[in-house]
């Protein structure tokens, strides 16, 4: 348990909230330096939030909640708080919430030139509200800033997607407001339950009755399960994916689908962990089926983002799968998994965009001679599809194999995992094969490649896979207390 | 003081006085006619606010025919508010309409009527009060007399009310026959020494009050009327009905039966609870198909009353039922009648209330644009607006109540919900629209709607306002209610 003697995570949520609002009155006529406002607001979350972590990282409290502020209530009688804080599930994911949005929205200034100001407006709401996400400790208070989170991305589909974003808006906003509201309905539930009546985590864990954990289970697996994405509530990642410009899939596959997984960890494992224990197995037969559904339907693709989009579905059935396998090494290993594949699929989400500027189409069938038109452009993405398919240069590698130890160590059947990074790797070396290593057409030859900005930014995303590969520790060391936590409530719900 | 004596003589006057004020000054006086409107409803609303929050006291007198209690100063505040937009709106709404004088009368007369149901503890004067508010809707419905529409709902309107009024009556006089009292808390005293075989009939006495008090509620088998009424009427008069009648209705029924049914051995709460899924799943399954939005807001107006059933049919179990009944009445009357006032203006701008005139309205009327989006968001229970909060306390009054069934189905209602207030925004906000021209958002219109929006937004960011408030009624309501 840490204290500051500031209130650094309502900082975390307040800031981007307030340079939000504040946009639309700085920047009525012109909006020249509008890049640059938004990265200083994200840039000072960033300072913050490595700030919080390695505070965290060095006392080695990540298996308890810092920096708590609250509770502070909202509706006293019915255990509304305010009540925040940050654990080793949570600094992971704030981390990448910080540098994930500085990346974006540096990189949304070549990416997007229309209706500025609602479009960064919209940006540092997310943020501000994501941030809140992975930190409220009142179930009601996540389930608002989880709502919250979905009017900027039903926007940024609808307003700045491709040809058939209406659609996509839509059907990405039905899907998770329904599932959501699964989940407020275990809420209210489980506030009954025990006594005294609250919504707090901290108040409610271990005292829920194993009849209730089970129909929570059940309800938690459609909320979360819909944001993760699980097979069969997944239809709408596709679709919201390939219609949103590149910036935006970014902070959908980097950030939004996280919510899932830090739903599933935080309160199936945490606050469920007897019905966890005896029914693990339909989650982690979920979680494969997942994953080998989004390898397979990845491996047909055409279009290079919708490959992408559904390498998101495979990689996020490890979460569910390591999260479900009850060891140190699966929950650690999920965690892990979730802050890599944040960087990997954001720089790949990004490169997309970069390739349909270039090149006109995301057909990977039609672009063709990468290495010779646009030669940056090319190793990104050989040194991108490196980090997705989990090459052991980049951290992803680890995360995979922790999670697959995990499972092993569970019961060897789960062996079977290993298959997904094989596949993975046959449709992105096959995508290379056919993008970057063939020879250009006459046709369209295009000699525009990245600026040196735009590639540095794009590099940037490789440094953490990088350091995380070389000194694990840096994720490890706040993953591991919380995972121990977490394995200790599994294997008493087990017994 | 006694508030509801005081606001009867303030609001009557001006009301009786505008006919003969018409009369002297013809079209010159008109401009007289709204101040007068509007600054006698906007003092009545500070009396009813300051009894709210205590700064004018009550005094407690015993009641006989109305009791002056927080629960009919809230319903009373609420429907004097709705009122205010109203009248404020048709300054715009109403202009160079050859009666706008005698609108102004029979909106207040309808007012004194709810106030009136607000605080009615006897059966007679329930119906006076409900006769004195359904009255002038009648004729308010179909003021645009040479509107086939406007004449077809009012018509329907007007045969509906005098056999809801019929049945009223006759179960006030079964009531009173068996019993010998109309006033409810003589009747709940009387009650035990009634003979046991005449119970039924007081029973069948009471779900005909009810029955008749359905009709305003709105509630599923006594709908029928509202969609073609709502389409029809002046969309203020539909503000009205929708967000303010409705109220004084619930106020009523919550006290016919917080006081008539704990005297019953049947439980009557289930047989609600069936009548509430009803509601609320008929109107958010018919509010998809809808192709016209004042009906869309119609069918959403018959399912909010569904959910703010699920606070009758618990409430002899958990308090929250009572609570989140004042709180989601609150939240429902100023979402409501945003989302009508906003396509009031939009139908006074473009004479249309067709869904497709609503594509690409943000940039034409980006102000109402706005408001209508934010208003059909908290009716869609949006969390952080105040409709969440609401809605919550409701689905956790029926989990705590036992009726954990009927939170499940109301939350599955809310999904539906969100579908249709949904396309509504996409129309508005992603749609390309055809007429590019910008249109002008009239001032005092804007300001109400700006008002109501701000309202709307900020008991979302600060629930405990409202919540507070209703806590603090529904606890001296219960432990008052059997004087």
């Amino acid at each position: 348990m840490l204290e500051l003697n500031f209130p650094i995570i309502s900082v975390l949520i307040a800031l981007p909230i307030l340079g939000a609002l504040l946009i639309p009155l700085i920047f009525k006529t012109s909006q020249k330096y509008i890049v640059i406002y938004a990265s200083i607001f994200s840039f000072i979350e960033l300072l913050l939030s490595f700030y919080a972590y390695r505070l965290i990282l060095i006392n080695g409290t990540g298996g308890s909640y810092n920096f708590t502020e609250g509770p502070i209530s909202i509706i006293r009688h019915f255990g509304i708080d305010y009540y925040v804080g940050m654990d080793g599930l949570s600094a992971p994911l704030v981390i990448i919430t910080s540098i994930l949005s500085l990346l974006v929205i540096i990189g949304s200034r070549d990416l997007i030139s229309d209706r500025k100001v609602l479009y960064y407006s919209l940006l540092l709401l997310f943020q501000g509200a994501i941030m809140g996400v992975f930190t409220s400790l009142n179930m009601i208070l996540f389930y608002v800033f989880w709502d919250v989170v979905l009017i900027p991305m039903f926007l940024f589909i609808g307003i700045w997607g491709g040809p058939r974003r209406k659609y996509a808006a839509i059907k990405f906003f039905l899907f998770t407001f329904i599932g959501s509201i699964f989940m407020l309905f275990a809420f209210i539930l489980i506030y009954f339950s025990v006594t005294p009546n609250s919504f707090n985590i901290t108040d409610v864990a271990g005292k829920i009755p194993l009849g209730l954990q089970i129909i929570s289970s059940v309800l938690f697996l459609i909320g979360f399960g819909v944001k993760l994405p699980i097979v069969p509530f997944h239809t709408w990642l596709p679709d919201a994916h390939v219609e949103a410009p590149a910036p935006i899939s970014v902070l959908l596959a980097g950030l939004l689908l996280k919510m899932g997984g830090y739903g599933f960890l935080r309160f199936n494992i945490g606050l469920l962990p007897e019905a966890s224990a005896q029914y693990a197995w339909i989650f982690i037969l979920i979680g494969v089926i997942t994953m080998f559904y989004g390898a397979f339907v990845a491996l047909v693709q055409t279009d290079i983002k919708k490959m992408i989009a559904l390498t998101s579905i495979n990689h996020m059935g490890f979460v569910i799968l390591g999260a479900f396998t009850g060891t140190v090494f699966g929950i650690s290993g999920a965690i892990f998994q979730m802050f890599t594949h944040a960087a990997a699929i954001g720089l790949m989400f990004m490169l997309s965009g970069y390739l349909h500027k270039v090149s006109g189409t995301r057909d990977i069938t039609v672009i063709k001679g990468l290495k010779f038109t646009s030669p940056r452009l090319a190793s990104l993405l050989v040194l991108g599809s490196m980090a997705a398919m989990a090459l052991p240069i980049f951290s992803s590698f680890l995360s995979e194999y922790m999670v697959i130890v995990g499972a092993i160590n569970v019961n060897p059947i789960y062996a079977v995992t290993v298959a997904i990074p094989v596949i993975t790797v046959a449709y992105f070396l096959w995508m290379l094969q056919r993008v970057v290593m063939s020879n250009p057409t006459t046709v369209r030859v295009r000699h525009h490649d990245l600026g040196t900005f735009s590639t540095l930014t794009l590099v940037l995303y490789l440094i953490p896979l990088v350091l995380t590969l070389v000194v694990p520790w840096l994720i490890l060391g706040v993953s591991n207390p919380i995972s121990e936590v977490y394995t200790n409530l599994i294997s008493s719900g087990a017994a | 003081m006694n508030i509801p004596i005081i606001l009867l003589v303030l609001l009557s006057i001006p009301a009786l006085s505008i006919p003969i004020i018409h009369l002297l000054f013809g079209k010159k006086g008109i401009n007289y006619i709204r101040y007068l409107t509007a600054s006698s409803l906007l003092i009545s609303l500070l009396l009813l606010f300051g009894s709210l929050i205590g700064l004018i006291s009550q005094e407690s007198t015993l009641p006989h025919l109305i009791r002056t209690d927080l629960l009919g100063s809230f319903f009373g505040f609420i429907v004097i508010l709705v009122s205010l937009f109203v009248v404020i709106s048709s300054f715009d709404y109403m202009k160079d309409h050859s009666n706008e004088a005698i609108y102004y009368s029979l909106l207040l007369f309808t007012s004194i009527g709810m106030l009136l149901l607000s605080f009615a503890v006897d059966l007679l004067l329930i119906f006076v009060a409900w006769e004195l508010m359904s009255l002038p809707t009648f004729i308010l419905a179909g003021f645009n007399k040479q509107d086939k529409l406007s004449n077809e709902g009012a018509v329907k309107f007007f045969i509906l009310g005098a056999l809801s009024s019929g049945i009223l009556l006759y179960g006030i006089s079964l009531i009173f026959g068996l019993v010998g009292s109309t006033n409810l808390y003589v009747i709940a005293n009387n009650f035990e020494s009634l003979d046991p075989t005449l119970i039924p009939l007081v029973m069948f006495g009471t779900i005909a009050l009810l029955a008749g008090l359905g009709l305003k509620l709105s509630i599923v088998p006594f709908h029928m009327w509202i969609p073609d009424t709502y389409q029809g009427s002046p969309t203020t008069v539909s503000t009205l009905l929708s967000a303010a009648t409705k109220k004084a209705g619930f106020a009523a029924a919550i006290r016919i039966f917080a006081v008539i049914f704990p005297l019953f051995a049947f439980d009557l709460s289930f047989a609600l609870a069936i009548v509430a899924v009803l509601t609320m799943s008929l109107g958010n399954l018919a509010a998809l198909t809808q192709k016209s939005i004042t009906r869309l807001l119609a069918y959403s107006s018959i399912a909010q009353a569904g959910y703010l059933l699920i606070g009758l049919v618990v409430m002899p179990y958990s308090d929250l039922g009572l609570i989140g009944l004042l709180y989601h009445s609150f939240n429902h009357a100023i979402l409501q009648a945003t989302a009508f006032l906003a396509v009031a203006l939009v139908r006074l701008k473009t004479s249309s209330t067709n869904l497709t005139s609503y594509q690409g309205l943000s940039k034409i009327m980006p102000i109402t644009s706005f408001c209508l989006a934010i208003s059909l968001l908290g009716l869609a229970g949006f969390p952080p607006l105040n409709g969440f909060w609401s809605k919550l306390v409701l689905f956790g009054a029926a989990v705590d109540g036992g009726y954990a069934w009927l939170a499940f189905i109301g939350l599955i209602n809310s999904a539906i919900s969100v579908a249709y207030y949904l396309l509504v925004i996409k129309r508005m906000y992603m749609d390309e629209s055809k007429t590019v021209s910008n249109i002008i958002e009239p001032i005092a219109f804007k300001s109400v709607l700006l008002f109501a929006t701000i309202v709307i937004i900020m008991t979302g960011l600060f629930p405990n306002l409202i919540y507070d408030l209703s806590q603090e009624i529904t606890n001296s309501f219960l432990t008052n209610s059997l004087v």
